[in-house]
């Protein structure tokens, strides 16, 4: 008995300190380029194709049109970190970062929304496909113009 | 505890395989998402040979631990016939001696090229059941040797360019570390499941515990149950019997936490 117990205390000595000091200390086991982290959404590249949305296992993506405006929200909250929405993304608008410390007491922290400029149609008024940089100058004003200059 | 510093390893290429620790999110209907670099074989080699090295070393160190052997010689006895009854599967059916084990059973994936061995303990107690586990690591460990080994080069996806009907049905028996798990699902419209039905191994694993802890010492029950490793969280129901009025009430997952926040109120 005291032969195992010896071999048992010589494995833990071996090992020696294992835990680390984490939030207060460096990161133990930084992730690489290979983690999928919480997912960024550019606006700027969107289309607002909605192949994210299809996509999602856990249908966290939903996309609501409100006459031009298509408007995408994210309720990471339910995010399972698979990342198919940056796979399947054709402009490569959402990418997986490296950030994984999302404990919150916020909704809000995990929540994201986009809105987005389309092209509606001229019968319905729903949104058909994007707009031309041209058409959303139209609609929008130029940038000079809204920020009163 | 060393145990667990022993798994940290595998936990670490997990993450650089898969791109995650636990949800691998690595399968799709016709293959997998991302391939074995040849970079990872050497790594994920050496990580396996520095776990066999740290595992034999547990194995023999517990061994001989007299205090720990009494806690499990004896004690959560499941015979033959009620692991039969009771349908448990894994490593609480091996260790009772029903030499069931879905990858040579059933096979599907890769099993046809990696024939795992059946650990089979005829002790029925909880010194069997943990016997069964310490052995099927290894095993694990010389699978995955092989199959990195082996590991064919190839296509890792499947073209499939039609959407998938609906209507179909498809079930899979598939060996998890606790047992059989049990995947039913029913395509629906859109090329999307329309019914998805899991019976996770602890679902019958968990029935034969009051069979196993008959007639023990009340400080000799967490020890059983834990011997056949439970995931609670695939079976979070709770039946509560008033013995004298013999009045029988089921907690549901929701009247659970909300029980757990009343304590967690009332103790404030």
């Amino acid at each position: 008995m005291f032969m195992s117990k010896l071999k048992e205390a010589l494995i833990c000595l071996k090992a020696g300190r294992v835990t680390a000091a984490f939030p207060l200390g460096p990161e133990p086991h930084p992730p690489g380029d290979w983690y999928r982290g919480k997912i960024a959404v550019d606006v700027e590249k969107c289309i607002g194709c909605g192949g994210c949305a299809n996509v999602c296992p856990a249908r966290l993506i939903e996309i609501t049109d409100d006459g031009p405006q298509r408007i995408i929200e994210y309720f990471l909250k339910r995010c399972t970190y698979c990342g198919r929405c940056a796979e399947v993304c054709p402009e490569d608008a959402i990418a997986m970062t490296r950030e994984y410390q999302l404990a919150t007491n916020l909704n809000d922290d995990l929540y994201i929304r986009t809105e987005l400029y389309m092209g509606p149609c001229g019968r319905c008024g729903r949104c058909f496909k994007p707009a031309s940089p041209l058409d959303k100058m139209m609609v929008t004003g130029f940038r000079n113009q809204s920020e009163g200059k | 505890m060393q145990t667990w510093r022993i798994r940290e390893p595998v936990m670490w290429l997990c993450e650089e395989i898969t791109g995650n620790r636990k949800t691998y999110g690595m399968n799709l209907i016709g293959g997998v998402r991302r391939d074995i670099t040849a970079a990872q074989k050497p790594k994920i080699l050496e990580v396996v040979d520095r776990i066999e090295k740290e595992w034999l070393k547990v194995i023999d160190a517990i061994q001989g631990d007299t205090p720990l052997m009494m806690r499990l010689e004896g004690v959560g006895v499941l015979s033959h016939a009620d692991a039969v009854d009771y349908c448990v599967t894994g490593p609480t059916a091996r260790g009772s001696g029903v030499a069931i084990d879905s990858r040579v059973d059933h096979p599907y994936c890769a099993y046809d090229y990696l024939v795992p061995e059946k650990k089979v303990q005829k002790g029925c107690d909880n010194l069997a059941r943990t016997l069964v586990r310490l052995e099927e690591t290894l095993e694990s460990i010389r699978l995955v040797r092989q199959g990195v080994q082996e590991l064919p080069d190839g296509s890792i996806m499947a073209n499939i360019p039609e959407e998938i009907p609906p209507g179909k049905e498809g079930v899979r028996v598939v060996e998890a570390p606790r047992g059989e798990s049990v995947h039913y699902v029913l395509t629906g419209e859109n090329n999307r499941p329309y019914r998805w039905k899991v019976r996770a191994p602890s679902y019958m694993n968990l029935a034969s515990v009051p069979a196993m802890i008959m007639g023990q010492e009340l400080a000799d029950v967490p020890i059983s149950i834990a011997s056949y490793d439970p995931c609670f969280s695939c079976t979070e129901r709770l039946e509560v019997v008033d013995r004298k009025r013999g009045a029988i009430r089921i907690y549901t997952n929701e009247e659970l936490t909300e029980l757990s926040r009343e304590k967690t109120i009332n103790r404030k």
